[in-house]
């Protein structure tokens, strides 16, 4: 691809929401998220000259971006505190996690209660609206593993999004 | 389960809709390549003469050192060789003085059994 600044400035632009709300929705932090982003178009800018295609960058950046964060939040929970948990208190959410509640919806809520690796999995079924098989070839994951994750992370979402329903009907 | 499209999928996909990046973003990542960096570069070429004088002075006193230090350490060996010869020197006259008097008992005794 055209390694031109103004051509890398209009790639950034076309994908910057898609890259920072995976990045946002895997950390639950904005801030952490656009550092992720930033990097991810950084290390694509370093990768331009083996890009092809526009749909080569997009995927490309899907995938970065998935593993990127997915990292960030492993380096996180091990620095501060164990990712166990995250799936403790309440809706299972960590204290850092909850500050920026206010700014996240229903299913962003739902979704950081995931473990990250269905995070992942999720993000790109809904929010990037790929076929199992695509998320496969993506993630580098077997087909059978997307599947699992996806039948028990809306299994997980289903029983969760109940629970708080109910919750907030009682009161 | 996954294949069919329920409303609790159809509520994942509508609040899943990406959003969109903070303000700026965009010109943020474009400082960070390196083309947008290049202006330091101009700090780097001033810099760059320093620091081969550094590098220069370094090797220098690195390389005179170690001449010193081999100077040094042949003249102490050469030292200690002069030491070591001298000994062996005064050892062998020591020896030879040793020698002669053994020599001068030996002829000694020999004239004493001859007259007997």
């Amino acid at each position: 691809m055209d390694e031109s600044p103004q051509q890398f400035r209009a790639i950034v632009e076309r994908h910057q929401g898609r890259v920072y709300s995976i990045a946002f929705r895997i950390l639950g932090d904005s801030g952490a998220a656009e550092e992720v982003a930033q990097d991810v178009f950084l290390e694509l800018h370093r990768a331009l000259c083996r890009i092809e295609t526009e749909d080569h960058a997009a995927a490309w950046l899907r995938r970065v971006a998935c593993h990127r964060a997915t990292d960030a939040l492993r380096r996180r929970a091990a620095r501060a505190d164990t990712i166990a948990e995250e799936y403790k208190d309440g809706m299972g959410l960590r204290p850092a996690v909850r500050e920026v509640i206010p700014l996240l919806n229903r299913v962003e809520q739902l979704l950081l209660t995931l473990p990250p690796a269905q995070r992942s999995v999720m993000l790109l079924r809904y929010q990037e609206d790929l076929e199992p098989e695509d998320i496969a070839i993506e993630l580098d994951m077997p087909l059978a593993t997307v599947r699992s994750h996806l039948q028990r992370a809306l299994k997980l979402l289903r029983e969760k999004a109940q629970r708080t329903l109910k919750e907030y009907s009682r009161g | 389960m996954v294949d069919r499209i329920d409303d609790f999928e159809r509520e994942l996909t509508d609040q899943l809709r990406p959003r969109s990046a903070p303000a700026g973003f965009a010109d943020r990542v474009m400082a960070r390549t390196p083309a947008a960096r290049a202006p330091h570069r101009v700090w780097l070429s001033l810099w760059r003469p320093v620091s081969w004088a550094a590098i220069a002075a370094l090797v220098a006193v690195t390389v005179l050192g170690g001449v010193e230090f081999t100077r040094r350490q042949r003249i102490a060996g050469q030292h200690a060789r002069d030491q070591v010869v001298l000994a062996l020197r005064i050892a062998g006259l020591t020896l030879r003085d040793v020698q002669q008097k053994i020599n001068q008992d030996d002829s000694r005794q020999d004239n004493s059994n001859t007259t007997q």
